[in-house]
């Protein structure tokens, strides 16, 4: 019986799984396609279940119809039906087998016969499950051993990393190859959609503050309200300067920590907040620039950028 | 023959349980301490000398070295003598032992918080209290074996072996792992760097929980259990073989403290195919155990210290399980450098140590004193609040382990990591770190309501400081007969023993140490690797003196989480100049192996100053001493000249120039500072740790910019 609900879960299973993977568009999503097939699984175990336990009152219930044909008592009828009790003992025993206990009536003639300060030893055998398990760890340390080293057919630590880098590599391009609106420092735009200024001020808030100031007068980094700028004061420069850093000022790499909608988020941010004015602010650093102002000075980026 | 009338010294035993108890209950107390500096950092009162850098070590070393030490040495005296069935060799070393290791744990007490440290764990006293330290353990030998030969008990019990095992271990570990060259009284250099000198220490670390907290422990336990319970060993053949493999297999398992990192391929294989191993000759000891209070069970309901034993069992059985585990890469990758270990440790040390611990001191404090415990009640209290201070404990540390792992791991669908900030993970856990000191403050409340339990038991007592006893001599050697077994006739040959322990523990040790220390094509060199210059090197020292390695490592693991956040992952090649080696063991902050030029010399000073300038929430202390401190330059000279006997390539007399560059370097730093209105004069300290920081995993890069 045990084979039977076995086989017949894997046989579900199967079932379920070709059902859900031929629609790619379907409304339902595929979480939630897999927790219908979980509760069909478990409907249909339930289910089998509950015909076994029919099937089984049903053998009872023919049982005593033939025993009562063939003229058997009542009682011996409910004698028969009873399952064989288990002696309560059997449970111990058996925990006794498994742990190759010796009972604790044959102890004295395992004793041996020495005493150190009263302490004395049994001759017990070591467990034989003991040993089953310290076998086992030997053979697996050994196959471990064999497997990375002399088949080397498993990956050390380098090629595990290289298999890792590539496979998100590849997730990655699928991924940009379905995301619209990809951003770089070519593509992205100047807006002044509240909601993009809103989410800048959020980035700007979490991770700009510790360097440029509360009110971006300028601490460690520099004023980003005035008309001075290091690095240039294009949208374009703005996110590059974000997006690669430029170590030798201090200002760190964002690439890695800021994904580009966020990076264009807080860029658009910081040119919407020029001439707020705030207090205590530091003094200008930079050249002068204008909105209006042409192509802003690359070549000083560039020798920076050791990307 | 007559039977020979003699005494036990008690008195040496009550010595070291006194001991026991008070550096408990102060090594528990700092652990508290930096506990609560982990969530509120102004725990460290404002003070360097209370700040979690320098008394973490200070926790570890008390509570290893002075705590479960002491209670060793109190279970090795009283068992010893007894088992034996003879007094210690000799009083006047008994004596000197005991106040020589009062003496190394007070040197280490003043020491650490000084920021007098090598740096490596669990090892970190300097050069002198080293040789104090070798001293007393030659004094332990010698006692323990002088009682040996003086013992009027043919065999030797099995707790004996391993006693043995452990002295042997501890002096071959301790004397390899404190190779340094001094450079002053208190400040030394270790003689291996990089990859070699984090493959001995780790062979150092992993095996003094082997031969320190597991070994002599093993040894109490055969002997003090049978003795509460009043049952038989269960089985003698499986002390034989359990004691064998497991001293014969721990000694490998070292490397896997260094899974991932630059440490060769094999060595790392061969420490995880050996902490496999390592189950069931560990397992041993706990079934023997548990199997000897077979039909003493309903004793374990009314005995405490049968109880306290029970649990302590169980304890090291489910850390001796969870190790191997931790040892496979897939869930090694994951668990190691997070709060999962400090869990692990924890139940091994509070569990195993601390119970077992206890459990003797309810035994054998009323026995010395000839009374009754003071208070059953009391004792049952310190079991559960024990129990409870244990989970208390685990739970919430595997919690914020297994979630700062998940966090640090998580990666958006663009590509990059959910969690860029660091910190962001760590103010994720605090509530769990908050809930962790309530379980410690928990099991040391414990121990102090011990404390007084025995104090009161001491007072109703009186101190039989000699105990009477008497056996019959040793009958001459030519007359024993000779037994058929051969591990029955070693366990009459003291010195075979030794020498057959020492054998057996060499083999792994050459195995994996020989080849590492010998052969340079397991540490492939990188050009561009240069030594650091005479600033960063006393910056160096500045890092080690305030114990920045107990909380941020300096290895990149080759994961992508870790090169997206840190950078490229690191190589061999990279630490060649690295005496000591500074990967550390746990990430309570960032990896810093790439930390070099990331940020801005001013960032750094103000977040030297407040990290929570730079980054709010930070739960690093202020080091706003770095800045107000002077620079010693005074031995600037001597490790030049230290560093260059150890094989890095300064230039013959550059020592004198040292001083110059140093200068040059400084004001360089100064100068840049001034720029964003930081006025520090260059011969403070925050000068030199900037500029080793800015130093760290900068010199691969300078490589690729050469080579585009």
């Amino acid at each position: 019986m045990r084979y039977l609900s076995t086989t017949l879960f894997i046989l579900l299973a199967f079932m379920v799984k070709p059902v859900f993977a031929e629609d790619d568009h379907s409304l339902i999503t595929p979480q939630v396609q897999n927790y219908i097939g979980y509760g069909a699984i478990i409907l249909a175990m339930l289910l089998f279940i509950g015909v076994m336990l029919v099937l089984l009152k049903t053998f009872k219930v023919l049982t005593r119809i033939i025993l009562k044909s063939e003229g058997y008592t009542e009682e011996q009828i409910t004698a028969e039906l009873q399952p064989a009790k288990k002696e309560k003992k059997q449970k111990a025993e058996v925990w006794q087998k498994l742990l190759s206990l010796r009972p604790l009536a044959e102890e004295k003639e395992l004793l041996i016969a020495h005493d150190y300060d009263g302490i004395q030893e049994l001759d017990n055998p070591i467990p034989a499950w003991f040993m089953y398990l310290f076998y086992a760890t030997i053979i697996f340390a050994a196959g471990y051993l064999l497997t990375y080293h002399v088949f080397k057919v498993a990956p050390l630590q380098y090629d595990e990393y290289k298999t890792e880098m590539a496979q998100a590599d590849i997730a990655n391009k699928i991924y940009l190859s379905k995301a619209a609106n990809r951003v770089d420092e070519n593509t992205v735009k100047l807006t002044k959609d509240p909601t993009v200024l809103a989410a800048g001020q959020v980035v700007f808030k979490t991770t700009c503050v510790a360097c440029h100031g509360e009110h971006a007068q300028g601490n460690v980094g520099p004023n980003l309200t005035d008309d001075y700028w290091l690095h240039g004061n294009k949208i374009n420069d703005l996110f590059k300067t974000i997006k690669y850093g430029v170590l030798s000022k201090g200002m760190p790499t964002w690439e890695k920590q800021l994904s580009p909608k966020q990076i264009s988020d807080v860029a658009n941010y910081v040119k919407s907040i020029k001439g707020t004015n705030p207090s205590n602010p530091k003094e200008p650093q930079g050249t002068k620039e204008t909105d209006d102002a042409g192509p802003a000075p690359k070549k000083q980026l560039v020798s920076v950028l050791v990307k | 023959m007559q039977p020979e009338k003699f005494y036990y010294d008690n008195k040496i035993v009550r010595n070291f349980g006194i001991a026991t108890v008070i550096w408990g209950i102060i090594g528990m107390t700092v652990g508290l301490i930096i506990a609560i500096q982990l969530y509120h950092p102004a725990a460290n009162m404002g003070n360097q000398y209370t700040t979690y850098g320098r008394i973490r070590p200070l926790h570890t070393n008390a509570v290893i070295f002075a705590f479960v030490g002491n209670a060793i040495f109190m279970g090795v005296y009283y068992s010893l003598q007894r088992l034996l069935k003879a007094r210690m060799f000799s009083d006047a070393l008994s004596y000197i032992h005991f106040w020589g290791w009062q003496f190394i744990i007070v040197s280490a007490v003043i020491t650490l918080p000084l920021g007098l440290t090598t740096s490596h764990e669990y090892a970190e006293l300097e050069w002198p209290i080293d040789i104090a330290i070798t001293l007393i353990w030659v004094v332990f030998g010698i006692n323990m074996f002088g009682t040996i030969f003086k013992r009027r008990e043919r065999h030797l019990y099995v707790a004996i072996w391993f006693y043995i095992a452990t002295f042997v271990t501890i002096a071959v570990l301790h004397i390899v792992n404190s190779l340094e060259l001094p450079v002053s009284a208190f400040k030394s250099y270790m003689v291996y760097a990089g990859v070699q000198d984090a493959l001995v220490q780790w062979w150092y670390g992993h095996n003094a929980v082997a031969f320190f907290l597991t070994t002599p422990y093993l040894g109490m336990m055969y002997y003090f259990l049978p003795k509460m319970a009043n049952r038989p060993i269960y089985s003698y053949k499986l002390s034989i073989l359990h004691f064998w493999a497991l001293i014969f297999i721990y000694i490998w398992a070292g490397p896997h403290h260094l899974l991932y990192t630059t440490l060769p391929g094999w060595a790392q294989s061969l420490g995880v195919a050996f902490s496999i191993m390592l189950i069931a000759p560990s397992w041993g000891g706990m079934i023997n155990g548990l199997l000897t209070l077979r039909g003493a069970w309903d004793k374990v309901r009314d005995d405490v210290t049968l109880k306290f034993m029970v649990v302590g069992l169980t304890a090291y059985g489910m850390a001796t399980f969870e190790g191997p585990m931790l040892s496979l890469k897939f869930v090694n990758g994951f668990a190691h450098f997070s709060d999962w270990i400090i869990a692990h440790v924890h139940v091994g040390a509070l569990g195993w140590n601390g119970f077992l611990t206890f459990a003797i001191l309810y035994w054998l404090i009323p026995r010395i004193y000839k009374t009754e415990l003071f208070s059953k009640k009391l004792a049952s209290f310190h079991f559960w609040i024990g129990t409870l201070g244990i989970l208390f404990y685990a739970i919430p540390m595997y919690w914020a382990g297994f979630t700062q792992s998940l966090m640090l791991k998580e990666f958006t669908p663009e590509g990059i990591l959910k969690y860029p900030n660091f910190l962001e993970t760590t103010l994720q856990i605090l509530p769990m770190h908050m809930m962790r000191s309530a379980g410690g403050a928990m099991y040391l409340f414990g121990v102090i309501v011990m404390a007084y339990n025995l104090t009161r038991t001491a007072l109703q007592g009186k101190l039989l400081a000699n105990e009477a006893a008497q056996a019959m001599p040793l009958e001459p050697v030519h007359t024993i007969v000779r037994e058929g077994a051969w591990h029955r006739r070693l366990e009459r040959k003291p010195i075979k023993m030794l020498i057959a322990a020492l054998l057996v523990i060499l083999v792994g040790t050459f195995v994996e140490l020989m080849p590492t220390l010998t052969i340079s094509s397991n540490i492939p060199t990188i050009a561009s690797v240069k030594p650091y210059t005479p600033l960063e090197l006393e910056g160096r020292d500045l890092y080690i003196r305030e114990g920045c390695s107990n909380c941020h490592s300096q290895t990149v693991r080759p994961f992508r989480s870790e090169t997206e956040r840190y950078g490229e992952y690191s190589k061999a090649g990279e630490f060649v100049y690295d005496h000591p080696f500074l990967w550390g063991s746990k990430r309570t902050g960032p990896d810093l192996a790439r930390e070099g030029q990331k940020y801005g010399n001013a960032w750094h000073y103000n977040h030297l100053m407040d990290p929570r300038l730079m980054s709010p929430g930070s739960i690093m202390p202020n080091y706003d001493w770095l800045i107000t401190q002077n620079l010693d330059t005074s031995l600037t000279k001597k490790k030049i000249n230290a560093m260059r006997t150890l094989g890095v390539p300064y230039a013959l007399g550059y020592e004198n120039k040292a001083g110059q560059d140093l200068d040059k370097q400084a004001q360089g730093i100064a100068d840049n500072l001034a720029k964003d209105h930081i006025k520090v004069k260059s011969n403070k300290e925050v000068i030199a740790i900037i500029a080793y920081l800015q130093r760290l995993g900068t010199d691969i890069k300078a490589n690729k910019t050469a080579s585009k």
